[in-house]
C-alpha cells in the first residue's frame, strides 16, 4: 500500500457498502485515488466496478460508509456539482450525444463552466458569441491531439467505435478535471489504438488523477500506478500491478476465472 | 491550417442577424404591396409564428410537449389587456414586455411540478392548464370582462407612416400596413433572440438533456433546472405572441384562446418543421392563409360555414395537410429545402481543399 506516499488524495472511498435489496454491491471498500496517480478497478463482471463509480459521482448513495474529495470538500456532492468540481466521468459504452456533431459532444463538456453567459447570448452581444467561439476552439484542440480531428462535423452514429471512444474522453477532458473517471475506455479497442490510448493516459497523468475500471489484464497491467481487486463487492487486494500478478487470493478468484 | 478549423468560425451572430434581418425587411417590403386585408392576416401570421416557435423549442430543443401553449398566450394577452386597457398611453413595447414578463411566470408555476412530470402526464398537465384558462377568463369578469373581454384602442399609424406611404387620405390601408409591420419587428426581434438562444450553453443545455440525461448531468447540467427553463421562454414567447394577437385584434376575449387552438398550434409546429425557426416562419404563413383556406374549401364544396361541418373546417383542412406532410415531408415542410441546401453547401469542399494547400 502506499502508506509512505505524500502526495494528496484526490479521491477517498472510506469503508463504503453499498446495498441492493439483499445484495452487497459494495462491500466495506477502502482505497484512495493520489494525485497524479492511475488507479485501476478491476474485478470479474457483477464485482461492482460500476457501482463504485456511481457512488462517487454521486448517482448512488452509499448504504454506510463516506465518499471524498478532500480538496473539494467533504459531504455527498450531486453529479452537476461534481463535473463543476473537475470530477471527469466517462460511461461505460459510449454516451455520446446522437444528435450533437462530435465537435458539439465536446463543446458539452465545458457546460459546468461558471458565467453560461445565457442572457448575452440571448441579445446576440459580441462577447457571448466569443465565448461560444473560444469553446469550439478548445473543443477543436482537444480532438486535434487525440487525433480525430476531422470527424470533428460527423454525428456519433457515423464514426468509429473507437473514435466515438476517444470523443467521449475529449469531452471529459473540456471538463478540465482534476479527477478523470473512465469506465472501460479500452473494451472494443484493437491493438494500435490501445498502444494510443496507453500513452494518452500516461500524459495525462501530468496533469490529473486517473481512476479507470477496466477488463483487459494487459491494458491494465503496464498502464496503472495502482490497482484495486474487487470480488463480490469486497476488496480482495490492492497495490502495485506487480504485487498484485503475483497474489494468491486474486489469481485464485479473479484472474483464474477470467483466462 | 486544416479544414476543420473553419468549423469554430462557423455559426458567428453575424450570420444569424442577417438571416433574421434579411426575412423581416423582405416582409415588410411585402406588406407595402399586399391589401388591407391581406396585411392584418400577415400580422397575425406573425404573432402565431412567435408562439410556434417558443413551442418548437420546448419540443424541439427540450423534446417536452405542451398543449399548454394557448393558455400562456391568454395570460400574456390578459396582461398586456388589462394593462392597455388601464394605461393607453403606454408604448407598446412596454406592454410587450409586460407580457413576456407574464406568460414566462405562468410557464413557471405550470414547469415545476411538470418537471417530475414525462411524456402524456405532462402533457395532460398542460392540457389541464389551458383548458382552465378560459372558463377562470369568463368567471373574474371584474378583471378580465368576462365573456366579453377587453377592447382596447386600436394601434395608432404614426402620421409620418401614412405620408410615406399612402398620402393623407388612405389611413385604413395605411394603419393596416402598419400594424403589419409592427407585428413583423416583433416576430423579428423575437426570431433573432431564439436565433441566439439555440446556438449559446443554454440551447445546448436542452438538446444534452433531451439526448441523454444521464451523460448531460455528468457535464454538470441540472436536469430539473433547464427543463423549466425551456418551459419558462416557451411561454415567454407564447405570452408576447398571444398579447401581439390581441393587440391587433384590439380586443382581448376568452374564445380566442380555446384548449383547440393549443393542437393547432402543435400541428403548425410539425407541418413547419419541429426545432427550427424556418419551421416556425412557414407554420406562421400557413395560419394566416388558413381563413382564407378555409373560406374557398366550403365554398368549393358547398358546405354551409355555420354548419357543424363548416364549424371544424379548419380542423379537418389541417388534419390532412398532417397527413400529406408525414407522408412526404415527415421532419415538416422545411425539410424540403434540404436538397436546395445541399446544393448550396456542395460548394464548401472546394474551399476546403484550398485551404488545406
Ligand atoms: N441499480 C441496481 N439495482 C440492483 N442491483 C444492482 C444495481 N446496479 C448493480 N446491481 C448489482 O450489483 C452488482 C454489481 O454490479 P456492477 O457494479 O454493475 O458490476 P461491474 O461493473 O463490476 O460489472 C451486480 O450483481 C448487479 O447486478
Ligand atoms: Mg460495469
Amino acid at each position: 500500500m502506499g502508506d509512505t506516499d505524500t502526495r494528496a488524495v484526490t479521491l477517498a472511498f472510506d469503508h463504503v457498502s453499498v446495498r441492493f435489496g439483499g445484495l452487497l454491491a459494495l462491500n466495506d471498500v477502502t482505497f484512495n485515488v493520489l494525485e497524479h496517480q492511475i488507479v485501476g478497478l478491476i474485478g470479474p463482471n457483477g464485482a461492482g466496478k460500476t457501482t463504485a463509480f456511481n457512488v462517487a459521482c454521486g448517482f448512488q448513495k452509499p448504504t454506510s460508509g463516506t465518499i471524498s474529495f478532500p480538496k473539494l470538500g467533504r459531504g455527498r456532492l450531486r453529479p452537476p456539482q461534481l463535473a463543476g468540481a473537475g470530477v471527469a466521468r466517462t460511461l461505460q459504452g459510449v454516451g455520446l450525444f446522437s444528435h450533437m456533431s462530435v465537435l458539439e459532444n465536446v463543446m458539452a463538456g465545458a457546460q459546468s463552466r461558471p458565467g453560461g453567459g445565457t442572457w448575452r447570448a440571448i441579445a446576440g452581444l459580441p462577447s457571448g458569441v466569443r465565448q461560444e467561439r473560444l469553446l469550439r476552439a478548445e473543443a477543436l484542440e482537444h480532438l486535434e491531439r487525440l487525433g480525430i480531428a476531422p470527424f470533428a462535423a460527423a454525428l456519433p452514429s457515423g464514426i468509429p467505435y473507437g473514435v466515438a471512444k476517444k470523443v467521449s474522453i475529449a469531452r471529459a477532458l473540456m471538463e478540465r478535471p482534476s479527477l478523470l473517471m473512465l469506465d472501460e475506455p479500452a473494451s472494443g479497442l484493437d491493438e494500435s489504438e490501445l498502444e494510443v490510448f496507453t500513452h494518452l493516459i500516461i500524459e495525462l497523468r501530468e496533469s490529473m488523477s486517473v481512476l479507470l475500471v477496466e477488463h483487459n489484464m494487459d491494458f491494465v497491467m503496464q498502464l496503472v500506478d495502482h490497482l484495486v481487486v474487487l470480488n463480490f463487492g469486497q476488496v480482495i487486494a490492492q497495490g502495485s500491478p506487480k504485487d498484485i500478478s503475483t497474489n494468491p487470493d486474486v489469481l485464485a478468484a479473479y484472474l483464474g476465472i477470467d483466462e | 491550417m486544416n479544414w476543420w478549423r473553419t468549423l469554430s468560425r462557423q455559426e458567428t451572430t453575424n450570420s444569424r442577424v442577417v438571416a433574421v434581418l434579411a426575412l423581416t425587411i423582405l416582409t415588410l417590403l411585402v406588406t407595402i404591396f399586399l391589401p388591407p386585408v391581406a396585411d392584418s392576416e400577415l400580422a397575425g401570421g406573425a404573432a402565431i409564428a412567435i408562439v410556434i416557435l417558443g413551442l418548437s423549442w420546448l419540443t424541439g430543443w427540450s423534446g417536452q410537449i405542451s398543449l399548454g401553449n394557448s393558455g400562456f398566450m391568454a395570460v400574456g394577452a390578459y396582461a398586456a389587456g388589462i394593462w392597455a386597457h388601464h394605461h393607453a398611453s403606454t408604448p407598446l413595447i412596454f406592454t410587450l414586455v409586460l407580457a413576456l414578463v407574464a406568460g414566462g411566470l405562468s410557464g413557471l408555476v405550470i414547469a415545476i411540478p411538470s418537471t417530475r412530470l414525462r411524456g402524456p402526464y405532462l402533457a395532460g398537465m398542460t392540457l389541464a392548464f389551458s383548458a382552465a384558462v378560459t372558463p377562470l377568463a369568463q368567471n373574474f369578469t371584474s378583471v378580465t370582462g368576462g365573456e366579453g373581454g377587453i377592447f382596447l384602442n386600436s394601434l395608432v399609424t404614426p402620421k409620418w407612416f401614412e405620408h410615406l406611404f399612402h398620402g393623407a387620405n388612405a389611413s385604413i390601408n395605411a394603419n393596416a400596413q402598419w400594424t403589419a409591420d409592427l407585428a413583423v419587428v416583433v416576430a423579428g426581434v423575437m426570431f433573432f433572440f431564439m436565433a441566439n438562444l439555440f446556438h449559446s450553453r443554454a440551447g445546448r443545455s436542452m438538446r444534452l438533456v433531451r439526448d441523454n440525461d444521464v451523460a448531460a448531468e455528468l457535464m454538470g447540467v441540472h436536469l430539473a433546472r433547464t427543463r423549466t427553463m425551456a418551459f419558462v421562454v416557451s411561454a415567454a414567447f407564447a405570452g408576447v405572441g398571444g398579447a401581439l394577437y390581441s393587440l391587433l385584434e384590439a380586443s382581448v376575449r376568452p374564445e380566442t384562446f380555446p384548449l383547440t387552438l393549443s393542437i393547432t398550434l402543435l400541428t403548425l409546429m410539425v407541418l413547419g418543421g419541429i426545432g427550427t425557426l424556418s419551421g416556425a416562419v412557414i407554420g406562421g404563413i400557413i395560419f394566416s392563409f388558413s381563413a382564407n383556406l378555409v373560406a374557398h374549401v366550403n365554398s368549393l364544396t358547398g358546405v354551409n360555414p355555420t354548419s357543424n361541418l363548416g364549424a371544424n373546417m379548419q380542423g379537418i383542412i389541417f388534419g390532412v395537410l398532417l397527413i400529406v406532410t408525414m407522408i412526404f415531408a415527415p421532419r415538416g415542410i422545411v425539410s424540403l429545402s434540404s436538397p436546395l441546401r445541399r446544393l448550396w453547401r456542395a460548394r464548401r469542399p472546394l474551399s476546403v481543399t484550398q485551404e488545406v494547400q
